[in-house]
């Protein structure tokens, strides 16, 4: 092989290197601070999980940073021990009737916001809308006295009934079911198609990535709920996995702290949602990017 | 089988009227196309036929029943879209079939017997079982008319269903919606705004503007005697010149006198010494020496050359006007040539210059010319 | 064509009364009904048993005249302060920089959005435990590199700071989502131009990308501040219990205490208007810049 050869395919395969000989390679004015910024941001998480293996002494040795002697046996405790056999299911079917309610009395209102003509409807979206001044902490006291009279204290129709309607969801349908081509509504009209035939069979099908888009958001906010259901269940076998949480530090804090134990409850608190974060972070993205304009 | 009759229609959107006064009788089994500039008013006439819009006056008459206020679905039309309206997430059968159980007149064996038989007439058999998204345009332009098809409608609404498809795809789908349409002899009614098309297409064609019906004639009549302006400027390409000209009577003969040339009329009573403009054909001009029939001399300069392959469109300034005029294809002419140009004066039209219509043609038409005069 | 088009193709008005019913009972039983209530509330006084009185516009004197409640407000307004411009400020860089990637990009994009699934509740106690004055690996680190000693449970202001990162680091999940889409939607071309004129990356990220995404930047600082004043109450809840003295005491929390530890029901839901004036002047500018970023389309 020729010398000439040689240099003008390293100048290929690497361009960068030409253009800026001058300055600093690329690479560490970005990928340095984006790796150190994202490895500051893992890295409680990371040690939690080593944590959440070691047994109180070796937790006590501060830069003992190995997998501990534990191996699973502090989540058994937290599990059986701590109840969040229970907490966790409690959490499971408080976020399922949430996100099942929401999404569907919002699919709903939208097929009616969206493809039916009826009086005072801007009146109607106005006052969906207008419910995002009134965030939880407004109307915190009166609510709790509301479901309590209702007799839904301490049960999961009180923990999950006050959110099953949401202005977000309602607005981001309805922006979307306007977007799709009204040839294809007029298709339908042509043929007759009845509305719950058009919901089922047209709309929710072409759906499909925002519906995923507000089921993943509204799951994980439902999820991380620690405010209301503090409040409202005070019978420990109703309560939600994050105020379990603070069930454990409370307990544990009476004698030598076990933040083994306490760190696998949060690992297990943490995984739902970021699994589905991970694994839906594209409909996520999609769905926010329409709330911004 | 159907009789479309429009009687009246006026159709208003707040401010703005879509339609403005249009009755029309579409026959039996006739291939009706509709044509005019975008914003015309021709896709809220079809849309109108189909019952999506309600007309403000005026009544949609379908086989001798009033259907003014009738659903969509009661009509039995079958409509055909730009974009195809596809839905994405289906087949391309199950796109055809859906919402035909709704109407409730077919049973499932029947459907699937049809769904064979149109699909064999469009030649999309193979392509049943894809999504729109794994379809041509070519091929989605099938399915949907297929959809349409099976419906087996009294009457077929397209509204611009070529315009999507490249310029060799639109020729080839032109000529099998000819051959389908002797096939079902369905009444159908085609909305497009390429004049081209409406010509080849329709066996009479309705030039729509500003909301009204200008004419409707078969393509040939439309062309040789448009009876308005707009008729003979928007059908025909390239465009018909039109000049300001007076009309003068010297001796016993009638001319059309522009400031540059005058053009010798075969008749002329009752226009003489008035202001009209005047139309004439780019190919109803000829550069001197290449006709056998001459008898009107113009002078003018070559502006602009437009070679179109079978024959050269030549800009030629006439005083203050722009005459275009097609000739030989091989002709070579250099952008201020001076150059002679005969005109046809059997094929000259005379249009009021206030209202557009048109008062005068110079072949055979002096008959109709007097009844407009009345 | 310039047809009007309609979307509505279905008519019945009881069938659209019937769809929209089940949102609008919701919404009425459990935002109208008990916000109308906190008002009414606010101007009682409420008692253990149950026994109340209108006293007019007696909860609000008292919380103006009350150290704690306007420590709380002070307390909420720095922290509103700095977790906001913090939370955009490392969002917008950390975003700037996923998006100046090609390589790798979406799996950073993922390492940088995963705080937006983090439950508050797990992030207050994985800080309690390695931010421990004595066991926590920071703590030591912190010290053995910086010779910073850290001590939250006692010292206030560590403790505001702490609560203030925690509450950064959780923002920056949903701001980098917002703010990746933004950088996104300027035309490549622009960058390119700037590239080719040898203006480097911080000049191109202030003089062409900020002005382009400060709708986005607009929109995040709203929602951001709504957050701010509403949300924290799990990590304080968890960390600090609002102290030491009170440095960590924000208004939700103070909200809290007063309402469900003494159960003064209407000096809690004076609490509650006074956040509900925050969010009405918060989302009065979100309004306004809706208007004036109109153009923007």
């Amino acid at each position: 092989m020729s010398k000439p050869t040689v240099t003008s395919d390293s100048a290929q395969s690497d361009p960068s290197t030409v253009r800026d000989f001058l300055s600093v390679p690329p690479w560490v004015t970005v990928h340095v601070p984006l790796f150190v910024l994202v490895t500051l941001s893992l890295s409680p998480i990371v040690l939690a999980v080593l944590m959440s293996t070691q047994s109180t002494v070796e937790i006590y040795q501060v830069f003992n940073l190995a997998p501990g002697s534990e191996g699973l046996s502090n989540y058994d405790t937290v599990l059986t021990e701590y109840d969040f056999l229970t907490y966790i299911p409690n959490t499971f079917v408080m976020a399922s009737i949430i996100v099942t309610g929401e999404v569907t009395f919002s699919l709903l209102a939208a097929l009616a916001l969206v493809y039916y003509d009826f009086p005072y409807k801007n009146v109607v979206f106005v006052a969906i809308l207008l419910t995002l001044m009134l965030p939880f902490p407004v109307r915190i006291v009166p609510l709790y006295n509301l479901v309590t009279d209702l007799g839904w204290g301490n049960s999961v129709l009180g923990l999950s009934g006050p959110y099953v309607a949401s202005a977000t969801s309602v607005f981001l349908l309805r922006q979307h079911f306007r977007a799709i081509p009204d040839s294809i509504l007029e298709t339908a009209k042509l043929d007759g198609v009845g509305p719950l035939k058009f919901l089922v069979y047209v709309l929710i099908p072409m759906s499909k990535g925002i519906l995923a888009g507000v089921v993943v958001i509204n799951f994980i906010s439902a999820w991380n709920k620690y405010l209301w259901p503090l409040i409202i269940v005070s019978d420990r076998q109703k309560q939600v996995v994050q105020v379990g949480i603070a069930y454990i530090q409370g307990t544990a804090d009476a004698g030598l702290t076990q933040w083994g134990i306490i760190m696998a409850g949060s690992v297990l608190a943490l995984i739902p949602p970021l699994v589905i974060l991970v694994a839906f972070h594209r409909p996520i993205i999609r769905t926010l990017g329409i709330q911004a304009n | 089988m159907t009789r479309i009759e429009l009687d009246g229609l006026v159709k208003e959107f707040d401010s703005l009227t879509a339609i403005d006064g249009v009755s029309l009788t579409i026959e039996d089994g006739e291939f009706l196309v509709l044509v005019g500039p975008s914003g015309c008013g021709k896709s809220t006439l079809m849309r109108t036929i189909a019952g999506l819009e309600t007309p403000t006056e005026g009544d949609v008459v379908l086989d001798g029943t009033a259907v003014t206020d009738w659903e969509p679905k009661d009509r039995n039309v079958a409509m055909v879209f730009q974009n195809y309206a596809l839905y994405p997430h289906m087949t391309a059968r199950r796109n055809m079939t859906f919402g035909m159980n709704s109407v409730g007149s077919f049973t499932d064996e029947e459907i699937d017997r049809r769904v064979e038989e149109t699909a064999d007439i469009l030649d999309i058999a193979d392509l049943l079982d894809r999504k729109p998204a794994e379809l041509s345009g070519g091929e989605k332009q099938r399915v949907a008319m297929g959809r349409a098809l099976l419906r087996d409608p009294d009457v077929f609404l397209l509204d611009e269903p070529l315009s999507n498809l490249d310029a060799k795809l639109r020729d080839q789908m032109r000529a099998e919606l000819q051959q389908l349409h002797k096939e079902i002899g369905t009444t159908t009614v085609y909305v497009t705004h390429d004049q081209t098309e409406a010509m080849t297409l329709g066996q009479r064609v309705a030039v729509m503007n500003d909301g009204e019906i200008q004419q409707v004639d078969s393509p040939q009549t439309l062309y040789d005697f448009p009876n308005t302006q707009f008729a003979a400027e928007f059908v025909g390409s390239p465009a018909m010149n039109v000049v300001p000209v007076l009309v003068e009577h010297a001796g016993d003969r009638w001319f059309a006198t522009h400031e540059q040339f005058r053009v010798p009329l075969p008749s002329g009573e009752g226009l003489a010494e008035r202001q009209f403009a005047m139309g004439v054909r780019p190919e109803d001009l000829h550069v001197v020496g290449e006709s056998q029939h001459e008898s009107a001399h113009i002078d003018g300069t070559v502006k602009v050359t437009e070679p179109q392959g079978d024959a050269l469109l030549v800009h030629c300034r006439v005083g203050n006007d722009t005459l275009r005029v097609l000739t030989d294809s091989r002709a070579s002419y250099e952008i201020g040539d001076s150059i002679g140009v005969n005109v046809d004066d059997r094929r000259v039209h005379l249009f009021d210059p206030d209202d557009g219509r048109t008062v005068y043609h110079s072949e055979g038409q002096q008959a109709r010319t007097e009844a407009i005069l009345e | 064509m310039s047809t009007i088009q309609r979307k509505e193709i279905f008519e019945s008005k009881w069938q659209a009364a019937l769809l929209v019913l089940p949102t609008l009972t919701v919404l009425a039983v459990f935002l109208y009904y008990p916000f109308v209530q906190t008002i009414d509330l606010a101007l009682q006084e409420t008692q253990l048993l149950g026994n109340a009185e209108y006293v007019g516009l007696s909860n609000f004197e008292q919380l103006l005249t009350s150290d704690r409640y306007r420590n709380s407000l002070w307390v909420t307004t720095w922290f509103a302060v700095l977790t906001v411009s913090g939370s955009l400020l490392v969002s917008t860089y950390l975003a700037f920089l996923i998006h100046e990637t090609v390589r790798g990009s979406s799996w950073y994009l993922i390492a940088a959005i995963w705080p937006y699934a983090l439950p508050m509740a797990v992030a207050g106690s994985i800080l309690n435990f390695i931010f421990h004055p004595e066991l926590g690996i920071f703590t030591n680190v912190l010290e053995v590199l910086f010779g910073v000693s850290l001590n939250w449970h006692v010292d206030g202001t560590q403790a505001f700071l702490l609560v203030s990162a925690a509450t950064i680091w959780k923002g920056i999940g949903y701001n980098v989502i917002f703010l990746v889409a933004a950088l996104g939607l300027v035309p490549e071309s622009l960058d390119e131009a700037a590239k080719l004129d040898g203006i480097g990356r911080t000049q191109r990220l202030v003089r062409i990308y900020l002005p382009l995404i400060s709708p986005t930047l607009v929109f995040l600082l709203i929602i951001n501040s709504i957050r701010s004043f509403f949300g924290g109450f799990s990590l304080v809840d968890i960390m600090t219990g609002g102290g030491p003295n009170e440095a960590t005491n924000l208004l939700i929390f103070n909200l809290y205490q007063d309402s469900f530890t003494y159960n003064q029901f209407g000096l809690g839901s004076a609490q509650s208007i006074v956040l509900f004036l925050v969010v009405s002047v918060l989302m009065y500018v979100q309004l306004k810049k809706v208007e004036k970023f109109a153009y923007y389309g």
